[in-house]
């Protein structure tokens, strides 16, 4: 479980809050704390009070992959491989099993032709699919994302969601301002001023949204 | 002779890099455009090339009547020149008092840009650019970052535009305006769709939601949110 207790940070702050193990996906308006959340659950951040905890231990202990919501801020490298490659890197990896991960890797997000590219030549959705590329290949515990839906098409989407699902994260923690992909989640939380006034599934939750822009269109009028 | 029809023309546009080419013929009339696309499919490339900002590889560009044209980058970011909010806004010759309240961030005057969040940074950004009329507007990926009231208010302001030529690139799905033609990139080739409805029967990045519609029998008018809840509630009676 992800627990949260009494936890301030900046101007977020959440009594109490339980998350178990599946996608749980984040909505609100923006500047209502999803990405400080999110920078929490993936340790950028600590708390300034309380206590925010993956499975009894605090996120900097934790394996974790991220996806910032600016994607030229997840750049270190110049081209592709080297980018995918380097959290294996870091953890002085053999080199034969990180060119196997990452080529694995790249094949499950669809973007093995862009392997020998430099990154600044590609598209901003390219980006992105380098991006979640990076944040996988090391098979993290949690996977914490932010935003990283609004640059990419509807097919490439159906690719990683399966990506996602398949990755072995036990936890992915997500935000979007995409409803109809929020409904594949297991769990969403809703934020409103740096609270969080509604939890439980996407069944529960939309309907005390019906009327506003957040309900999902895909589920219309039912 | 009539009033002069401010479009823009593009005739065997195309743009290549080593293993990747674009192509795009079609002319552009006034009203609002929207253009949709795989990743890397060259959406970005082509606003670019349409806004005059990249040299095209072939073919030429011809504009009648526009004579004040905008880009809108893809990522808000790089277009950032002020140390601050308020720099930023005077630097689009924009009252910094004035458009930060219209938008909700009176408070954020003397903050950096680069420390908003992407939604606000967006939300500054469009309220900058959309402050003005321009002949042609290009818009790339102007819904990405934006939270869903925002994504509505920007399809309200969008759909009130009585002239000039508005191109939207974008893969949002579910929020969008009402729209006069729709194109797509397919295979390296722009192609016109043609007008809504019509349009969603060549449309190969036809919205989900529309696209379950269409399967029920009751195919919306038009793209916007309104038109598809319009459509949805028309066989609930």
């Amino acid at each position: 479980m992800i627990t949260a207790e009494f936890m301030c940070y900046r101007n977020l702050a959440i009594d109490a809050l339980s998350i178990k193990p599946g996608i749980t996906t984040i909505i609100g308006a923006n500047g209502s704390g999803k990405t400080t959340f999110l920078k929490l659950c993936a340790g950028i951040a600590v708390p300034d009070s309380g206590t925010l905890l993956i499975d009894d231990a605090p996120p900097r202990e934790t394996e974790i992959g991220w996806v910032n919501e600016f994607p030229d801020r997840n750049i270190l490298f110049v081209n592709v491989f080297d980018e995918i490659a380097s959290p294996l890197r870091f953890r002085r990896t053999p080199c034969d099993e990180i060119d196997s991960n990452v080529i694995a890797c790249a094949d499950a997000m669809g973007i093995t032709h862009l392997l020998t590219r430099a990154l600044r030549e590609l598209s901003g959705g390219e980006k992105v699919l380098v991006s979640l590329a990076a944040a996988l290949v090391h098979h993290p515990k949690v996977l914490v994302l932010d935003e990283y839906d609004s640059h990419l098409d509807v097919h490439s989407l159906e690719k990683i969601e399966q990506g996602i699902r398949t990755s072995g994260a036990d936890y992915v923690i997500r935000c979007t301002q995409q409803m109809d992909n929020a409904i594949h989640s297991d769990f969403l939380l809703f934020f409103d001023s740096g609270r969080i006034t509604l939890t439980g599934t996407p069944e529960f939750v939309f309907p005390f949204l019906k009327d506003t822009a957040y309900y999902p269109l895909l589920w219309g009028c039912r | 002779m009539g009033v002069p029809m401010t479009k823009i023309t593009l005739n065997r546009v195309y743009a290549v890099r080593d293993h990747w080419s674009l192509s795009a013929s079609g002319t552009f009339n006034e009203g609002v455009h929207l253009v949709s696309g795989d990743v890397g499919s060259g959406k970005s490339t082509l606003a670019l090339m349409m806004a005059g900002l990249l040299p095209l590889s072939g073919g030429d560009i011809e504009r009648e009547e526009v004579t004040t044209s905008m880009l809108s980058l893809q990522f808000p970011e790089l277009h950032v020149t002020g140390l601050s909010v308020a720099e930023e806004c005077e630097s689009w010759g924009v009252a910094p008092d004035e458009i930060l309240d219209a938008i909700g961030m009176t408070g954020k005057k003397e903050v950096s840009p680069l420390s908003l969040s992407r939604g606000e940074l967006k939300r500054l950004h469009l309220a900058c650019v959309l402050v003005k009329d321009y002949d042609l507007l290009l818009l790339d990926e102007p819904f990405s970052s934006l939270d869903c009231e925002e994504k509505v208010k920007l399809c309200a302001y969008i759909g009130k535009k009585s002239q000039g030529i508005t191109v939207i690139f974008t893969h949002e799905q579910n929020i969008l305006p009402r729209v006069k033609r729709i194109w797509e990139i397919v295979d390296g080739s722009l192609v016109d769709c043609g007008i809504p409805p019509d349009a969603f029967q060549n449309w190969h990045h036809v919205p989900p939601a529309i696209k379950k519609r269409i399967a029920l029998g009751s195919t919306p008018d038009n793209i916007s949110r309104d038109d598809f809840l319009e459509a949805e509630c028309r066989t609930q009676g």
